[in-house]
């Protein structure tokens, strides 16, 4: 049995957070949390080969977690899909993250997108 | 010839040298006006003066009775050269002719042609006789009938003479009468001695008449040599006096007339006449009586006056000096007078024109005033007084006018036209409120200008307009233009917030439907698969259309921004239709696309927006058309514009409404949008889209034959 990749999702809204955990339970081993802060601290802990991350958090922000990510030499082979309902956030963050997806965001399509590329590392 | 010369003739000899001497020098200055007659004049002289002597030397008759005769050939020539000279010295020369001077010369000639031969006839000297007086041997000849003739005749020549010199010393001004009273003496000494002579008056045995006249002769040479200003001077003043455009009269103390020029002869009306010179002003100047009286005891003025009235009238300056001796008191009045008609009519247009543009000044409706440099009003017009509701222009004129400005305004006011005298500035135009006599606010818009003398500012002029009730009305507009633009603003947050709080619920729809759908819950029957199919297209649709609007109402507002960057078009475009075709297919239609070769491999700009436009124009065009064909073609316009055309064969528009498709919200066929649900935002985000981007859309559509939207978009293509 071949590992599978590790994703960590971070989300505040419960009931997203249970679609995406739902959606990619099956191709990830998954972590997830609802806060900035509970997601610095997992990512003092393990390297996630994928990020879903929500901009718009508790705690410490998205955009704080992103710098984080980016700046972490452990993490440099972090990819990172930004969720958001903001379209301008989408629209700036376009030339910084690996994937910028607006809400409502499609289970199917996110699945394809973390496999895509999580497998061209 | 036997002769005795005796001491006694000494001073008879001196005068011949001195005859002689003064012949030859003034024929060495003969240049001098009147010199070759007078060099003349003084060798007769000398001719004549030398035989006398001789004559009174000689010791027998036949040696007296020659010198006589020949003595006679001076004397006949003296009064011809002295009539010439009196002619040529007193500016008559033209008269003097060779025809004339034969004329002269006949009797003295036959005088000579008489006395030659008198032995024979005896027509001169009736007796020629010798005495004898004191030991003194002389001739007492007895005069005969002609010599009396020559006698007159020559008197009558240096009578003449002497009128002609008397009159031209008369005319000299006042400071030469001096040297004129000595010329004058000298001229009548010969008279004098000769009368003496030939009518014995006094008991004299010589005459002295040639002796007499080598005194005059000095006093003349005198006078043309050492004051030959008086040569000049006469010249001088015909030439600048009588030259002069004023009018020149002198006048005595009894107001006669010493001298006048020709300029006021003419402006007398006399030019023609002779000059009156010696007449009493008061018979010259008959036809103006009042002038007369008005001046008559006035010694010093300056005034003007005038004559005849209307267009002919004529002005003049009259200038009126006395003039004083050394003691101050009065010998005279110099009066010169200028015409200045042509000054009096510049100055009565000037003051014309003054009152022409102070009327326009005074009736204007709007404000016009003035300040000095120090800001004080110096000058108000009545609109001022009546706008601000001043009394009179007292209450304004005189005041610094800050003083007038609303006290809030003033600092601003102040440094605006402070700013303005410095940088020189030359108009400036300024909005400030300004205090009423009622402590009320008026607006006033005004112009300011510098005034200048020369390069020195000398104030401002300012033209003010009450401009209260547009400034009102302008203030409305603005609060107005504020609360909408507040209210779009407000609408786009709001639209901004419902759109962003709409988003998050409907992820959980889209979710739970897809997981739903995909046996994630458990395996659903058709039914139950159709059903999680539907709500997975109306979370699409709702999705899209929270998208428009919130698209819609970013761009209202301004707040959309380009993210621009190098593309490829030809890329671009190949990635936005790949789902068309699908769309296409699934309607029935039939879609094809053109890529223009000749398009620039790399574009800069905002390749997501760009797509956006697509979609939009071709999701449109498809919608709209319910059977034929959606073309896309993709054009290198010129080189300037890359152009995006898509054509359709669908419905068409009407041409009354073509504007208003590009307008929110407007759809125009009710029956079609009942099958194709939208809300009408997609051509009005595109054509906000396009502007932004600097291009332009163009529509062409016929009801029934479809539609074709030309994009043009500029190309800054990158090297």
């Amino acid at each position: 049995m071949t590992t599978k990749p590790c994703a960590l999702i971070i989300e505040d809204d419960p009931k997203l957070n249970q679609i995406i955990t739902l959606t990619l339970q099956t191709d990830f081993d998954l972590e997830s949390c609802v806060d900035g802060n509970t997601a610095m601290d997992l990512l003092g802990n393990f390297v996630p080969q994928i990020v879903i991350l929500d901009l718009n958090i508790p705690g410490v922000s998205g955009r704080e977690i992103l710098t984080h990510i980016r700046s972490d030499k452990r993490l440099w082979r972090t990819r990172v899909i930004v969720t958001t309902a903001d379209n301008r956030q989408a629209e700036i963050l376009q030339n910084e993250v690996d994937i910028v997806l607006l809400k409502p965001v499609s289970p199917m399509q996110l699945r394809e997108l973390a496999l895509r590329i999580s497998s061209m590392q | 010839m036997p002769y005795h010369f005796t001491l006694s003739m000494i001073p008879l000899a001196l005068s011949v040298l001195v005859s002689g001497a003064l012949a030859l020098y003034t024929w060495q200055n003969r240049r001098a006006i009147g010199a070759t007659p007078f060099a003349l004049m003084m060798l007769m002289l000398y001719e004549w003066e030398i035989c006398y002597i001789f004559q009174l030397a000689g010791t027998d008759a036949v040696t007296k009775v020659f010198w006589d005769k020949l003595m006679f050939l001076g004397v006949v020539a003296t009064p011809v050269a002295w009539l010439a000279f009196a002619l040529e010295y007193t500016r008559r020369k033209t008269w003097i002719n060779p025809r004339r001077l034969a004329m002269l010369s006949i009797i003295p000639a036959f005088t000579i042609l008489l006395l030659l031969t008198n032995d024979l006839h005896h027509l001169f000297w009736a007796k020629a006789a010798l005495s004898s007086e004191g030991g003194f041997l002389h001739l007492d000849n007895i005069n005969g009938p002609w010599f009396w003739v020559h006698t007159i005749y020559s008197y009558t020549l240096i009578m003449v003479g002497l009128v002609l010199i008397v009159r031209a010393l008369l005319r000299w001004p006042a400071q030469y009468r001096g040297q004129m009273t000595w010329i004058l003496l000298a001229t009548v000494t010969p008279f004098v001695a000769n009368i003496i002579f030939i009518f014995r008056i006094i008991p004299i045995l010589i005459d002295v008449t040639p002796f007499a006249f080598t005194l005059t002769g000095l006093g003349l040479a005198f006078a043309l040599f050492h004051h030959r200003l008086l040569d000049l001077a006469p010249i001088a003043r015909d030439i600048v006096i009588d030259g002069m455009k004023d009018g020149m009269i002198v006048l005595d103390a009894n107001q006669r007339i010493v001298d006048i020029n020709r300029a006021a002869q003419q402006m007398i009306g006399l030019s023609s006449e002779p000059v009156p010179i010696g007449k009493p002003l008061a018979d010259v100047l008959s036809a103006w009586p009042n002038l007369i009286e008005r001046y008559h005891n006035v010694l010093e003025t300056k005034d003007e006056i005038s004559f005849g009235e209307g267009e002919t009238r004529r002005w003049y300056e009259l200038n009126l000096s006395a003039l004083l001796d050394e003691n101050n008191s009065l010998i005279g009045q110099v009066a010169t007078v200028r015409n200045i008609s042509d000054r009096k009519q510049a100055e009565s247009q000037l003051l014309e024109s003054e009152a022409r543009f102070r009327q326009i000044v005074e009736n204007a409706s709007d404000v016009i005033y003035r300040v000095d440099s120090h800001g004080y009003v110096i000058y108000a017009n009545p609109a001022t007084m009546r706008i601000l509701g001043y009394g009179s222009e007292k209450d304004v004129v005189g005041r610094h006018y800050l003083e007038l400005v609303a006290p809030q305004a003033r600092h601003k006011v102040k440094r605006a036209y402070e700013h303005q005298f410095v940088s020189k500035t030359p108009n400036t135009y300024h909005e400030l409120p300004i205090i009423a006599a009622d402590g009320s606010e008026t607006w006033l818009g005004q112009n300011v200008q510098l005034i200048y003398e020369g390069d020195r500012i000398i104030g401002f002029q300012a033209l003010a307009r009450d401009i209260t009730a547009i400034k009102q009305a302008h203030d409305a507009l603005r609060l107005a233009r504020d609360q909408a633009l507040e209210a779009n603003l407000a609408k786009t947050r709001l639209l901004s917030k419902v759109s962003h709080e709409l988003r998050t619920p409907l992820g959980g729809i889209l979710g739970y439907a897809e997981l739903l759908q995909r046996d994630t819950f458990g395996q659903l029957n058709e039914k139950q698969q159709k059903a999680a199919s539907e709500i997975i297209d109306s979370t699409e649709y709702l999705a899209n259309m929270v998208n428009e609007l919130l698209d819609e109402a970013q761009l209202r507002s301004s707040t959309t921004t380009l993210h621009e960057r190098v593309f490829s078009p030809s890329t671009l475009i190949q990635q936005a239709i790949s789902g068309i075709d699908i769309l296409a297919q699934n309607k029935g239609l039939e879609f094809s696309s053109y890529i223009d070769p000749n398009l620039p491999q790399g574009i800069y700009g905002d390749d997501q927006r760009i797509r956006q436009i697509i979609i939009n124009l071709t999701g449109n065009a498809l919608k709209f058309t319910k059977e034929g064909s959606v073309h896309l073609t993709v054009t290198c316009h010129n080189e300037n514009y890359w152009g995006i055309q898509v054509t359709d064969t669908g419905i068409g528009i009407p041409k009354e409404a073509q504007d208003a498709i590009f307008e929110p919200f407007q759809q125009v066929h009710s029956e079609v949008t009942r099958d194709n649900r939208g809300i009408g935002l997609g051509l009005s985000i595109a054509k906000q889209l396009i502007e932004l981007m600097n291009g332009k859309i163009v529509l062409e559509s016929e009801p029934g034959r479809g539609s074709t939207f030309t994009v043009l978009l500029p190309i800054r293509a990158v090297g």
